[in-house]
């Protein structure tokens, strides 16, 4: 897979928290396999799924590209089984986690300092467009989350990107709320600590 | 006393507010939603079109370009079996793909011998009485059962291959997501990557990694527990969280000190409730241990 350009990236006012809500008809026409339906759901989630994995694997946009597929393929072949009982965002980053996870031990070994290498490269693509300072902000913060443990990692890139609230999350997770909170604290702080110098001039 | 104490839980209660609300802010600025690119949607189509992809990421194309011939072979049986005879046998040289409902494939191998016990939306189980099954299944957790002489093997969402002979031995191999293979209120959870023994009228081995030592593999084989701790690594903690609950309490000790010196213990996990088995506290310290398998 090619590296997104930086005519790839959203414009960052662009970023949409809080999520689509999926309705009931489109699920229903998903559970009875209309294509356009699936693609509707797709169009919907990919970005914010893309996304997710692009920053949890260190800007390694095979491995995003990886994980999207992979969960869009379990989603469209399971989706029947979802009977609704919980929320659907819910029950999608299940799955962005797991196959987030599971890529990541199968991965195992990669090189971190490779990882960041390649982060840093896509950060780099558009400094010739952005004053210099911004582009080095931006290449701290993105290399600071891709510096968090993988736990931490996920928890904070679920809360930033989907918004999801504790109870959500740890169903995603699959741990307890209590567990949330205390990953999203120390991930925040943790993100604080190496972003204590950029972090300075906004208190 | 109790004034200065609210005070304080209220202070560092803003202090992390304020941190998330900044962490938060920087990485609106900083860290924007990214496109995907159009690729991945024109290549989940042509999965689509395949069928065999869908469930399955293929690794060894000329292994599997041969299950199209082998599934040929493999019909003739199963649509016997579908008029009337209850067993799958396989022999040989033949192979069986089975639809497991709509959520995904079992492959039964040569020489094998495999019963669908039940079918249906809520329950898909099999019986494997000997040979080998690769099951592939994209759905919730607890969906789909396979049941052997030396326990049951229970689908976490994942694929894997299980191999018995009559008596219950045999190996669990799992390549995606997670398995949870049960007997007699014994588990052991295997991840990706990871691999269990099963054994006669004991049911679930302890898993351990593929890439582990071969020393702690041996081990764990044969049930030599102590043996397991010294070339354990922190990836291994998978294998010694499932010793922790098959040693005496006088040894559980040494486990966890093992585990605690090759991975910090997650806060909030007592040592005296691991060492007493409480199983809420062993559940959070399996899933804090994971990040690390």
């Amino acid at each position: 897979m090619d590296a997104p350009s930086q005519k790839a990236l959203v414009d960052p006012s662009g970023v949409n928290l809080g999520g689509p809500r999926l309705s009931a008809e489109l699920l229903e026409a998903c559970r009875a396999g209309d294509r356009d339906a699936f693609r509707a759901l797709y169009d919907a989630y990919k970005d914010r799924v893309y996304s997710i994995a692009f920053y949890f694997f260190h800007g390694d946009a095979g491995a995003a590209s990886d994980v999207t597929q992979q969960v869009f393929l379990k989603l469209i072949t399971s989706i029947r089984q979802f009977r609704g009982e919980a929320e659907f965002s819910t029950w999608l980053y299940r799955m962005v986690v797991n196959v987030c996870l599971d890529i990541a031990r199968a991965r195992r070994g990669d090189a971190a300092s490779a990882d960041r290498t390649r982060l840093e490269a896509v950060a780099a693509t558009g400094s010739h467009e952005e004053d210099y300072a911004r582009s080095q902000m931006a290449s701290s913060v993105r290399a600071a989350v891709a510096g968090l443990p993988a736990k931490f990692r996920i928890a904070v890139l679920l809360r930033y990107f989907e918004d999801l609230s504790y109870e959500e999350m740890a169903k995603a997770l699959h741990c307890s709320m209590g567990t949330v909170a205390s990953r999203l604290s120390r991930g925040h702080k943790m993100l604080a600590e190496r972003l204590k110098e950029l972090m300075t001039g906004r208190i | 006393m109790f004034h200065q104490y609210r005070v304080r839980k209220v202070a560092a209660d803003l202090e992390t507010q304020l941190v998330e609300r900044q962490s938060r802010d920087l990485m609106t600025e900083y860290l924007p939603v990214v496109e995907a690119p159009d690729a991945i949607w024109r290549a989940i189509e042509l999965s689509l079109m395949r069928p065999d992809r869908v469930v399955r990421r293929t690794h060894l194309p000329w292994a599997w370009a041969s299950v199209g011939v082998v599934f040929l072979i493999g019909a003739v049986g199963w649509l016997a079996w579908r008029h009337g005879r209850e067993w799958i046998e396989t022999d040989a040289r033949s192979r069986v793909v089975v639809t497991v409902g709509a959520i995904g494939t079992v492959e039964v191998e040569p020489n094998t011998r495999v019963r669908v016990v039940r079918d249906r939306a809520s329950e898909h189980r099999f019986a494997l009485a000997h040979g080998e099954i690769r099951a592939s299944i994209t759905a919730p957790p607890k969906l789909f059962f396979v049941d052997t002489a030396s326990g049951t093997a229970v689908d976490l969402g994942c694929e894997y291959s299980l191999s018995t002979d009559e008596d219950g031995t045999g190996v669990l191999r799992v390549t995606r997501g997670w398995v949870s293979f049960q007997w007699n209120g014994l588990e052991s959870l295997v991840p990706a990557g990871a691999s269990c023994r099963t054994r006669a009228h004991a049911g679930p081995g302890i898993p351990y990694f593929d890439d582990a030592p071969e020393a702690l593999k041996r081990a764990a084989d044969r049930g030599d527990f102590d043996a397991v701790l010294r070339p354990a690594r922190v990836r291994d903690t998978l294998t010694l969280w499932h010793v922790l609950s098959r040693v005496d309490s006088n040894r559980r000790g040494q486990v966890f000190d093992r585990i605690a010196a090759l991975t910090p213990v997650p806060p909030g996990i007592s040592r005296d409730l691991v060492l007493r088995l409480d199983r809420e506290t062993l559940t959070r310290f399996k899933d804090e241990l994971a990040w690390t398998w």
